[in-house]
């Protein structure tokens, strides 16, 4: 309820004048026949290349453009390049799959109004002979500490991504530390590690959306699945999106960046989301709306206005 | 910018002809990308590597022509820029035209025109360096001559540029050629957008095949590849025609 | 017109020439003799007016170029000519070369509406080349020419913008006889019209034939000046004399 409430309040914000650059603009809310005061404007996006290779922005942008008669320059870098991004004012809004970065940036200030947006999920994937036999298994930790026992050669991106963080984690909650010639870091990008764990016949953890759209190309098949397909939460992988903080840096597009927020958070391009297919494959499922309370997709994780230092 | 105009209409007519080259290749891209992409790097480029000379060539015959200390040290460090790595060159201007840097407030991050800047920087060296070294190859009688006849410094430097040109334009293609084919600084000050009709904003054909190649997507990549050495080939090929012989300097 | 007072000029530490007065005036031939490399290419860029002597005065017409403001200095220095033992043509046609000087004393906006050929400078440029036997050669490019053809050019490039004095440094060093007879001919073209010549050369037989006056430079700077037949038949200094016999041995 929240959710829809707040959306709908940016929506019309976004249609109002908001004595924004052009002060002398339109009074109350636009007719149908009056653009927006933002319209010409740019707003930059920063996201992740996982995010952005999968298509989905693309696919769902000009619907947004068209609306306010605006441009959207999405930027793909990398999650902490995303997110330092913004933190330097350059983006105006930051879409990442890092829960931890995310609250860090919104504690520092740099954040306001975050938003779960959608999420997926990792998988495991190995050749189909499954040297170290991993298949099926319930824990992906379990499957990592199997990997590292075996020996099996796994492909790590090693780039500080969000697949990366995650991929940490899991060795961090299985108690295992990584390493020793069967570990190998790529310093790459998805498409690249999946192509080099490939070749070697070795292990690597994956977003579903970037395998699935190489799957085609490539022999590897998945061994633990993720939450979407019944397998353990922790290898869920949730999208928020955030508006860089106008009270942090003056000229941050806030007013569109709100609005956009409040697009994405719709229904309807929610709706739009779910119904983004590669290779005949859904990609992402949409979180933002719901018909019951999420609070915690505004501050970070585990906040409570009973901390004394709020 | 003047050249505005071109690299609008550019991207039809390029797409044109590279989308059917493309496709004929084996890589199936969205109507108007390559255009757009080859549109973009030329803009960048030719720009930067044309305000490159206006300052270069001037620097590298006031160089050459002028006795004064420090001149041995002064030529290590053209000489050096000449392999600094383009991804540092980036970092450097992405500090600069941050909303955090001192040119914050021209907004130029993410734009084409933050591009030229880098690839300017890029450009410089390697045309300073050649042009300085076959200014220094004309014949001390020739430069005597100019001056002895009555000719002013500026007088002596044009006759010089023009006994050198063929040297400078080598200068100027292998300019031409580092500014084109980088991929380092345009991918960080630039940030490789397009729209979401896949029409580029800052997208150059490096940094596209930078993305194919991050993708997996190899083959791709390698089409895109040969359509830049092909723009290259080209563009070295209508220099040298130009000047009706080879590049001797 | 053109005097050089008591001038000396070094190079660093090393001195070339100490204390030397020579002078030429309109329509005058002058030759400097003296052997290689004792100073007189640089004394010559002096009376060029392109190197400034360490000591004393040099004046075209009564004025000092190194005590003017550099728009005079300009103006002085344009006065002169010098031609040197290359031809080093520039690239282009000859006439283009010929042309040179002719092009440089014009305004920007004139320069630049007659990129190709200058407009009105065609009759010096013929008239130039007629003297060195060359006008037939007008369109062709400057590096199809023979080392002698060459020299001719270089000859015509400094007359066609009518200097007073022209300063020729071993102009005929390099020249078969032919070419050299065109040279010294061109030399007396060029004091007929009232020129004034100085010719540095090694050449003793060649300044008997071209020149009024001749000034002897051995190390120790200019030891005689005087008419040539005076100096070749009966040389005052004795140190003249023994070179021109041939007897000073370097």
């Amino acid at each position: 309820m929240a959710a829809l409430g707040a959306g709908t309040i940016v929506g019309t914000a976004g249609c109002s004048s908001t004595g924004g650059s052009d002060g002398g603009g339109s009074g109350g809310n636009g007719t149908a026949d009056e653009m927006p005061s933002v319209a010409g404007e740019t707003l930059t996006l920063t996201t992740t290349t996982s995010t952005y290779d999968t298509g989905l922005l693309d696919e769902i942008h000009t619907d947004f453009e068209e609306m306010y008669g605006v441009t959207v320059d999405a930027v793909a870098q990398g999650t902490g390049a995303a997110l330092e991004t913004a933190r330097n004012g350059d983006s105006d809004i930051v879409m990442v799959h890092a829960r931890g970065l995310e609250d860090e940036f919104m504690r520092n200030g740099y954040g306001v109004n975050r938003r779960d947006l959608m999420f997926n999920d990792f998988v495991i994937v190995g050749p189909a002979d499954d040297p170290a036999g991993i298949e099926g298994m319930g824990s992906a930790t379990e499957a990592l500490t199997t990997i590292a026992e075996a020996q099996a050669p796994f492909v790590s991106r090693g780039d500080n991504s969000g697949t990366h963080t995650k991929e940490l984690n899991l060795w961090d909650a299985a108690g295992t530390d990584p390493g020793g010639d069967w570990y190998q870091e790529t310093g790459t990008g998805m498409g690249e590690a999946l192509n080099v764990a490939n070749q070697q016949g070795a292990y690597t953890l994956s977003d579903r959306g970037t395998f699935i759209s190489q799957r085609s190309e490539i022999d590897l098949t998945i061994l633990v699945q993720g939450p979407i397909e019944g397998g353990p939460e922790i290898l869920a992988n949730p999208y928020g999106v955030m508006a860089v903080n106008p009270g942090v840096h003056e000229n941050a597009n806030y007013d569109l960046a709100m609005a956009y927020i409040g697009w994405i958070t719709s229904p309807g391009v929610q709706n739009a989301i779910s119904d983004y297919q590669v290779n005949g494959e859904q990609l992402f499922f949409p979180e933002a709306v719901s018909e019951d309370p999420d609070f915690q997709q505004y501050v970070p994780e585990g906040w409570s206005s009973d901390d004394a230092d709020a | 910018m003047p050249l505005e105009p071109v690299a609008q209409l550019a991207p039809a007519l390029l797409d044109a002809g590279a989308g059917p080259a493309t496709s004929l290749l084996g890589a199936s891209f969205r109507e108007g990308y390559v255009g757009s992409i080859v549109a973009v790097s030329l803009y960048v480029s030719l720009t930067a590597v044309a305000l490159s000379t206006l300052v270069s060539v001037p620097a590298a015959v006031a160089i050459g022509l002028t006795d004064f200390p420090g001149k041995g040290f002064v030529k290590s460090v053209v000489n050096t820029g000449m392999g600094f790595p383009s991804v540092v060159v980036g970092l450097v201007v992405l500090f600069a035209v941050s909303n955090q840097g001192p040119l914050g407030s021209l907004e130029l991050i993410f734009t084409r025109e933050a591009m030229i800047m880098s690839q300017f920087v890029l450009a410089t060296p390697p045309i300073t360096a050649i042009s300085l070294a076959a200014v220094s190859g004309v014949d001390d009688g020739v430069r005597d001559a100019a001056r002895v006849l009555g000719g002013t410094r500026v007088d002596v430097a044009l006759v010089v540029i023009k006994e050198a040109r063929y040297g400078i334009a080598t200068a100027v293609l292998a300019g031409f050629g580092r500014a084109i084919s980088e991929v380092g600084s345009v991918l960080i000050v630039g940030g490789n957008i397009t729209s979401a009709d896949g029409i580029s904003k800052t997208r150059t054909l490096t940094t596209a095949i930078q993305l194919e190649a991050r993708q997996g997507r190899y083959e791709t990549a390698m089409v895109l590849g040969a359509v830049l050495v092909a723009l290259v080939l080209t563009v070295n090929a209508v220099v040298v025609r130009f000047g009706d012989r080879g590049v001797t300097g | 017109m053109l005097r050089a007072t008591n001038v000396s000029r070094s190079y660093g530490d090393e001195p070339v020439f100490r204390d030397l007065t020579i002078d030429v005036d309109a329509g005058e031939v002058v030759a400097v003799i003296g052997p290689s490399g004792v100073g007189k290419t640089t004394l010559l860029r002096t009376l060029a007016l392109s190197l400034e002597p360490d000591e004393g005065t040099v004046t075209l017409d009564g004025t000092d170029p190194w005590a003017a403001d550099e728009a005079e200095r300009l103006a002085l220095r344009r006065r002169v000519g010098m031609v040197f033992q290359e031809a080093s043509l520039f690239d282009g046609t000859v006439a283009r070369n010929v042309e040179y000087g002719l092009r440089v004393r014009r305004s920007w906006s004139e320069r630049l509406a007659s990129l190709v050929r200058l407009n009105g400078a065609a009759d010096a440029v013929r008239e130039s080349l007629d003297v060195v036997g060359l006008a037939d050669k007008t369109d062709q490019p400057a590096d199809s020419l023979s080392g002698g053809e060459a020299q001719r050019v270089s000859f015509a490039r400094a007359l066609a913008y009518e200097p007073d004095v022209l300063l020729l440094d071993e102009p005929s060093s390099d020249l078969d006889p032919r070419n050299t007879a065109v040279i010294e001919d061109a030399v007396g073209e060029a004091s007929d019209r009232g020129i004034g010549v100085v010719v540095a050369t090694h050449d003793m037989h060649q300044a008997e034939r071209v020149a009024d006056r001749v000034a002897v430079l051995l190390d120790d700077g200019i030891t005689e000046v005087g008419p040539t037949e005076e100096i070749f038949e009966d040389p005052a200094d004795e140190r003249t004399r023994k070179f021109i016999s041939g007897e000073l041995v370097y």
